[in-house]
């Protein structure tokens, strides 16, 4: 009865079953080429506008625990991002911070967008890994640092928060005006977004962009520079006063309405108080009151000799002592630079798993208060030592005092660009011509190039280009300084520190570990 | 009269997947059924009562043949309007009320309301469950309501034919003697029932024709009559003498004799007029004869009768092919 | 045609929302909603980041659960508790049946989806005082994208078991995400791989479009026309639904029950 065979028996479909079949493998084909063309012409394309960070999924899967991995797998890259931040936030309270780099990596590769890692993990590396005193920062991981966000800005283009970030970063810790101008300008010019800080749409980044930018004009002796920003400032602070109803309304924004017509009154009355008395001899056309040249005597007294001199011993290895003399008020600050004497930032790519830095490579970055004309401090880098391996063979040691950076009062005697000192020791006086670094000429006699500010005439500026065509920066910037040439042996107590081992001065690249 | 079914050389062949046999459920099945009939379907478990039924609604496809259901060709869906089906084992939506369950199936046949609720009331009143229950979710339905609903789900659209695939198994006394009702009354109402069924005397007592099929191939069909014709009568005779040689000159003309102790016997023949004869041996063998029954025959002997003599020539084949 | 479609997808709803796992599913993405405040203590920037991201992620991952669970079942369980004769035996296409079961399976993702959503979007009018609309379009995104993966779920269920469906479906969602990379491989130099990158990228459906979460939850980090993006991509959806639920139609139409 039951046959045995290879062959599956036919079944009879019925005829308007076939006829239907036909019909739908036609319809079967045709949508599906037109389901082709739509993701080839209509997709695609817009999808790979969309993403155009960069990010390396696979070396972020593969950073990943298990327990996070199937997220991302699934396309929920932003959920793996965020969970991994909040583990982050816990490693920072809890003081982990090694634990933190490796993460913030892995999370900025699963979502290029979240800007407040790229933030946050650029302030960490440059401000938080602190060698055991607290007070020194790794200055090695300035350069990933700067890496990390000049990434973030790639990939957030436009919004102002990482921009800022590289601004105040060079701002305040590399002390690279010129990158902190650039990077604050380019925040300035974002366009508006409605993500921002609800009080500042639709005039884009918000006001304190503006405030530090201002800032950093006054920092680099751009005089009316800094003041156009302040007149933009104060002309949108006004006119938002006055939509959202004065004083009465918003507080906050008066006070930092009063505050932007304070620091722009305080750069006229210092350039009255500092130059004019200088320039025009008692004749004060200005509408601030003239000021008695503080120090009496002739009415151009000439510039301070402060008479820097310096000292460094080896109490042990790898303890400094150095002390010295700097004939200044007090409030000065001795700027301290050791470092290899061959000293490049360390290149960083975005492959890399973790934000590594060479550690073989020294740097150290402090500064000395002046005291009574008198400085002392006792710098120990000897219990550091995976911070100073001192694994090379010479380094350098730079004792340095910048105007730029120096506190309102001695600045109001030693100039912007520190025309009102010099010393006794030419040799200790550095002048530097580099073009980034040069502010407004304001007084002769101290090498800059074209006319003096004339105390009134601002730069009209749009908000958008940077104000250097009226007057342009001519005028260069005088440090005072002592180099050393020292050998590890030497670091180590070996050898005894010299005046022999001064070398002459040079004008390092603008800040260490700025991008090549 | 119109054929209401007509089927033609339909087969269906499986591949075992196990035993990788091909398996012929379905052979080369010819049958007509006519309208207004209650049509009878009769087989073994697996003898492909069912499969010939899915063939012919289109659930399953065949390996040849055809069938023309009320004109038109099997597996159309126009008159799927027309027909209706209640299949072997109530298989509906647990979760569902009855009269949900109803609605659901009165929208597949685009009945409108109100007519849709005018005719699920007339249905579940005409098999009979109970009010109460048309509410209530069919997993709380008895074996015997889970028929009814069955019975009224197939009777919704009003159909001119419907396929019926053991409606009263499992039912009780009671219970199956209404249903059986329900369904004989449907012949009275002008419909054509395909009646597939284990229960030979509800077939017997409602069938106009029957049809037996064995391992897909149809035995016989025909009318009740046709099928049970030929009376048996039974002959029981006692006597001393009866075993001397009488028993030689009964066999040829008795289709049975069965003793039955040492003195008795009792004798059958399908032949009235041999009923006489047989008598007279007896009388003049000496016996004595106690009792003459006409023995009527029913569908269920002739069933497993034609059942039996196709497996014992199935068996005679394959032995000759020395399968 | 509509009536009875519309009573199969009315009736396979039904079905469907009975089922417990569909409400643990739709439980599971809104208590991963809720939770989205709880991560109130970071920054405001980052708490709206992690809220928007976990809301986005639960909905789509209880979306993605719910969708392929619900819709393996839907035409196996007919035929597995042949509920499907007395269906099929009524003047009922069998086209007609595979459409209101996709319809009715889709009707409950609509469902699930719309639960998520509303709990979303009402945190997140709780934690930003607004409705993002990038968030609506984010809710509707995973909607279609779904739709996409219940078709895929239909068409495999016609032919396949409930168990090799969960895995054929979830394995092809998988893969389907990797739209970039599969685009990549469309222009590479090894033949075999532009080969593989093109039968894939083409002819399987690419849920990586729909992977715009990122975008979502940064729009003002992106400067092409999300709408347009939207727009297109659900275009997309609808037709290679079409073409896998012609498919389906298809193979059962053949199908023996």
């Amino acid at each position: 009865m039951a046959v045995a065979t290879e062959k599956r028996p036919a079944k009879i479909i019925p005829a308007d079953v076939q006829r239907r079949g036909r019909g739908l493998i036609a319809f079967i084909v045709v949508l599906l080429m037109l389901a082709g063309i739509v993701q080839h012409s209509a997709v695609d394309p817009y999808r790979k506008q969309l993403d155009k960070t960069e990010r390396n999924e696979a070396l972020a899967l593969g950073g990943l625990n298990s327990e996070f991995l199937l997220l991302p797998l699934l396309g929920f890259r932003e959920a793996a991002a965020g969970l991994l931040w909040v583990r982050c936030d816990e490693f920072f309270h809890s003081g982990d911070y090694d634990a933190i780099l490796p993460l913030v990596r892995i999370i900025t590769w699963l979502d290029p967008h979240a800007a407040n890692v790229y933030v946050t993990g650029a302030w960490h590396m440059a401000y938080n890994f602190t060698d055991s005193t607290g007070e020194r920062s790794d200055r090695r991981y300035i350069a990933p640092s700067e890496a990390l966000l000049n990434e973030g800005i790639r990939n957030n283009p436009r919004i102002y928060d990482v921009k800022f970030e590289k601004g105040w970063e060079n701002f305040d810790k590399i002390k690279n005006y010129a990158m902190a101008a650039e990077a604050f300008q380019d925040a300035i010019n974002t366009p508006a977004n409605k993500e921002v800080d609800a009080d500042d749409y639709p005039y884009g980044a918000p006001l304190k962009v503006w405030h530090i930018l201002a800032h950093t004009y006054e920092r680099m002796g751009r005089i009316p520079d800094a003041i156009a920003v302040w007149n933009q400032a104060i002309q949108i602070s006004t006119q938002r006063l006055k939509q959202r109803g004065g004083r009465t309304k918003d507080f906050a924004d008066f006070e930092l309405h009063q505050a932007e017509l304070h620091n722009r009154a305080e750069d006229y009355q210092r350039y009255f108080d500092r130059y004019t008395s200088i320039n025009h001899d008692h004749v004060n056309t200005s509408p601030y009151p003239g000021v008695e040249w503080p120090f009496g005597g002739s009415s151009k007294p000439g510039p301070w000799d402060v008479s820097f001199s310096a000292t460094v011993t080896v109490k042990r290895p790898k303890v400094l002592d150095i002390k010295g003399y700097f004939n200044a008020a007090d409030g000065a600050r001795i700027d301290v630079l050791l470092e290899d004497w061959d000293y490049k930032p360390h290149i960083v790519s975005n492959t890399t798993t973790a934000f590594a830095v060479d550690p073989n490579q020294t740097i150290m970055m402090d500064s000395i208060a002046v005291r009574k004309a008198e400085f002392e401090r006792e710098i120990d880098m000897s219990k550091d030592p995976k911070m100073y391996s001192f694994a090379h063979e010479y380094y350098r040691l730079v004792l340095s005092y910048d105007p730029r950076t120096t506190a309102p009062h001695l600045q109001d005697r030693f100039g912007w660009n520190g025309e009102g000192m010099t010393d006794s020791d030419a040799a200790h006086v550095v002048v530097d011509n580099t073009p980034e670094m040069l502010g407004t000429k304001m007084i002769d006699g101290f090498g800059g190039t074209g006319p003096n500010w004339d105390g009134r005439t601002i730069p009209v500026w749009d908000g958008h280009t940077p104000p250097k065509d009226i007057y342009p920066p001519s005028q260069p910037r005088r440090l005072i300084m002592i180099t050393y040439k020292l050998s590890r042996d030497q670091i180590l107590g070996l050898q005894p520190i010299t005046d022999k081992d001064i070398v002459p001065n040079q004008i390092m690249p603008l800040g260490p570990g700025q991008e090549p | 009269m119109t054929t209401a079914i007509s089927i033609r050389g339909l087969t269906k062949k499986y591949i075992d997947v196990w035993q990788r046999q091909e398996v012929v459920a379905v052979n080369n099945l010819d049958l007509d059924v006519e309208e207004g009939e209650i049509f009878g379907f009769l087989g073994r478990n697996g003898a492909g009562k069912t499969t010939t039924i899915k063939m012919l609604l289109g659930l399953i496809f065949p390996t040849a043949g055809d069938a023309v259901i009320l004109g038109k060709p099997m597996g159309d869906n126009s008159v799927k309007h027309l027909i209706s089906y209640l299949p072997e084992e109530t298989y509906f939506y647990e979760s569902m009320t009855g009269w949900d369950l109803m609605d659901f199936y009165g929208r597949l046949f685009r009945i409108p309301q109100p007519e849709r609720k005018r005719r699920i009331q007339i249905c579940l009143e005409k098999v009979r469950l109970q009010p109460e229950a048309w509410h209530r979710a069919i997993r709380g339905y008895s074996k015997g309501m889970r028929q009814r609903i069955g019975i009224a789900q197939a009777l919704i659209n009003d159909p001119q034919l419907l396929f019926l695939d053991e409606p009263t198994s499992g039912l009780d006394p009671i219970a199956h003697a209404e249903l059986r009702d329900i369904v004989a009354s449907l012949k009275d109402e002008g419909k054509t029932v395909f009646l597939s069924s284990h229960q030979l005397a509800d077939v017997e007592m409602i069938c106009t024709r029957v049809a037996i099929i064995h391992r897909g191939k149809l035995l016989t069909t025909g009318t009740i009559k046709e099928l049970v014709e030929g009376e048996r009568t039974e002959i029981t005779v006692r006597g001393k003498e009866l075993a001397n040689g009488l028993i030689d000159r009964l066999r040829p003309i008795a289709t049975s004799i069965e003793p039955i102790g040492n003195d008795t016997l009792k004798l059958s023949s399908n032949d009235p007029e041999r009923v006489s004869t047989l008598i007279d041996l007896v009388r003049g063998a000496k016996g004595q004869v106690i009792s003459v029954m006409p023995h009527r025959r029913t569908l269920e002997e002739v069933f497993v009768e034609t059942v039996r003599k196709e497996e014992l020539a199935s068996a005679g084949a394959a032995q000759e092919e020395g399968v | 045609m509509f009536a009875a479609i519309y009573a199969i997808a009315h009736q396979t709803v039904r079905e469907a929302l009975r089922r417990r796992v569909m409400w643990i599913f739709l439980v599971t993405g809104i208590f991963l909603i809720a939770m989205g405040p709880v991560f109130g203590f970071l920054s405001p920037r980052d708490s709206q980041t992690v809220l928007r991201s976990l809301g986005l992620a639960a909905i789509l991952l209880a979306g993605l659960f719910t969708t392929i669970v619900t819709c393996i079942y839907l035409i196996p369980i007919e035929i597995e508790r042949r509920t499907i004769y007395t269906v099929l035996s009524k003047p009922v296409q069998r086209f007609e049946f595979v459409l209101g079961k996709f319809l009715g399976g889709f009707a409950v993702v609509f469902i699930n989806i719309a639960a998520m959503g509303i709990v979303f979007l009402a945190m997140l009018r709780m934690q930003e005082h607004q409705i993002p609309p990038e968030m609506v379009r984010g809710v509707i995104f995973t909607f279609f994208q779904m739709m996409l993966l219940a078709a895929l779920t239909i068409f495999f269920s016609t032919f396949a078991t409930p168990v090799v469906n969960f895995f054929l479906s979830f394995g092809i969602f998988l893969v389907g995400n990797l739209s970039s990379v599969t685009d990549t491989l469309t222009t590479s130099h090894n033949k075999i791989s532009q080969i593989v990158g093109l039968a894939i990228h083409y002819l399987l459906p690419q849920f990586g479009n729909f992977n715009v979460q990122n975008q979502l939850i940064h729009p003002e980090e992106d400067i092409v026309n999300m709408s347009v993006y939207m727009r297109n991509n659900i275009a997309y959806a609808l037709l290679y639904s079409a073409v896998l639920l012609a498919l389906a139609v298809f193979i059962f139409d053949r199908r023996e029950v």
